[in-house]
């Protein structure tokens, strides 16, 4: 009950009989097998109506909608099955209370750092020289303090964040020149691998949330937003070094991906559909990697760890058991 | 649970009696079957489930539950609600019967049913013997209102009372039913 199913063509999602299948625009008939299915990412242009909204609604199942140059667009998701008043004010609560609210803040800036250094200690141990970033992510984190405002802890995640993507262009092959974060429109290939690894990890956090009874739009680090799910932003961020960034790496230098499975023109640079299509294969292959969980006492799924951290901090609201973000250990 | 109460507050057992028998009570004091076995079980389950925290649904041990109970001995049981406190299964013959998917848990279940027996007793003022059925294995046990099974109840609910009206649960503690929980995930992931 945990497969995503991405959508690349255009064409029409109908519910036929108990399951759902996709007509694309040649006539051609596919069925996703929907009782597996925990969401649908749609990344062409789909014509959809509300008998097959109803449908996915029954059987749990959410869809998560990309737009113009790769960006999340937002989600139609099912009816929420858990509902819970206390949890809600308890997550304000917090929210509302600056000291629980900047310890939430910093522990999610600790574990983000520490999951970039762990992948920049990765490539360190193979053969590149790291140790001047690995210094200043160290430095960054050993610098944080429970007085830090969000703004300020913001402040260290950026510079954390410039050293850790200074790495990139190292790391990736010629022709991936990367030169620092751009979006809106991302203005390389490196640029537009991230915005779209970091929207999938985006819309999967989104998931995770609705599982449970918190509200995705009250966050800590980030403001919390009008449109966005600000709380999924800030879950999102610990997890990027391992599920986008990581799969960047390991597509690009295995040549799973190259420069043709992108598109250029004056607004930028985007995957193309056969680029996506690798992307997403490759991304939801890590989603489906297990690690041991020592606490959990079994193997679980990159998936499942976010999930997992949903559970952490609702627990830390809830109980005021101490919230430990997720820090990659293995 | 070690801290005792204020002297002015009252006894859980008076005050879960008052609310049970006068609607009119402030801030009530309920108590339902399964917040018995979850007491007997565990207490951190406990209060996880008197803050509403969601359970996994898809668990397989709760699916099964489900279905034992919804399933068994059909035909010969009434269920019955007693103040929308407490859901009793009556058979024919007037016993109040608790059925179980297994008997690993059964002192959990039999604190259940005690329960049940002591409420009637005392709330509604009917003295019933009760009947703990394993389905499964095609087993029955009658339990009876004992001086010791009373205490026992009492004691129960004064507990139960210390859990949920504490701010935080009691720590994790590592039992073998743990693997089963509808709550494990939740309460081991840190």
């Amino acid at each position: 009950m945990n497969d995503n199913y991405h959508v690349f063509t255009d064409g029409r999602l109908e519910r036929h009989n108990d399951t759902i299948r996709l007509v694309t625009e040649d006539g051609e008939k596919k069925y996703l097998p929907i009782e597996n299915a925990e969401a649908l990412f749609l990344h062409g242009q789909i014509d959809y109506n509300t008998r097959l909204v109803s449908f996915l609604n029954d059987v749990g199942v959410a869809i998560h909608v990309f737009g113009w140059n790769d960006y999340y667009a937002g989600s139609i998701m099912p009816e929420r099955g858990q509902t819970s008043g206390q949890t809600l004010v308890e997550q304000v609560r917090a929210y509302d209370d600056s000291t629980r609210r900047r310890a939430i803040a910093r522990q999610f800036i600790e574990g983000s750092i520490h999951n970039m250094r762990a992948n920049v200690k990765y490539y360190d141990d193979r053969g590149y020289d790291f140790d001047a970033i690995i210094d200043r992510l160290e430095a960054q984190a050993e610098s944080l303090s429970d007085e830090m405002d969000t703004n300020e802890l913001m402040g260290v995640e950026a510079t954390a964040r410039k050293a850790y993507y200074s790495i990139f262009d190292d790391v990736l092959p010629d022709g991936f020149d990367f030169g620092g974060r751009q979006y809106n429109p991302p203005d390389n290939e490196v640029n537009s691998l991230i915005s779209f690894g970091n929207s999938l990890v985006y819309a999967n956090v989104v998931s995770a949330i609705r599982a449970t009874a918190l509200d995705p739009a009250v966050s800590f680090l980030h403001e919390p937003g009008e449109r966005r799910y600000s709380l999924a932003l800030d879950i999102a961020d610990l997890f990027k070094p391992l599920l986008a960034d990581r799969i960047i790496f390991r597509v690009v230098n295995r040549n799973q991906l190259q420069l043709d499975d992108f598109e250029s023109d004056l607004n930028g640079c985007l995957l193309n559909e056969n680029g996506r299509k690798t992307f997403s294969k490759a991304f939801e292959e890590s989603l489906e990697q297990t690690v041991d969980h020592p606490r959990l006492n079994r193997k679980v799924s990159y998936q499942y760890l976010l999930r997992v951290e949903v559970y952490k901090l609702k627990k830390h609201l809830l109980t005021g058991e101490e919230y430990v973000p997720f820090k990659r250990w293995w | 649970m070690t801290e005792s109460r204020t002297d002015n507050s009252e006894d859980p057992v008076e005050k879960l009696l008052r609310s049970a028998r006068d609607e009119a009570v402030n801030d009530p004091f309920h108590v339902t079957g399964v917040m018995m076995q979850y007491y007997e079980v565990c207490e951190r389950e406990l209060w996880f489930a008197s803050r509403h925290l969601e359970i996994d649904r898809d668990n397989t041990a709760v699916v099964r539950g489900t279905q034992v109970d919804e399933s068994a001995y059909d035909d010969k049981r009434r269920n019955v609600s007693i103040d929308g406190t407490i859901a009793i299964d009556v058979l024919d013959d007037g016993r109040v019967m608790e059925v179980k998917p297994s008997s690993s848990l059964i002192k959990p279940a039999k604190l259940q049913l005690l329960y049940y027996l002591w409420y009637l007793d005392q709330v509604v003022g009917v003295e019933r013997e009760g009947v703990l059925a394993h389905p499964t294995e095609r087993k029955r046990e009658t339990v009876a209102l004992t001086d010791e099974n009373t205490r026992w109840v009492e004691e129960a609910i004064r507990g139960i009372y210390d859990v949920t009206t504490s701010d935080s649960p009691p720590p994790a503690e590592e039992k073998p039913f743990c693997e089963s929980c509808a709550y494990h995930d939740f309460c081991w992931s840190c």
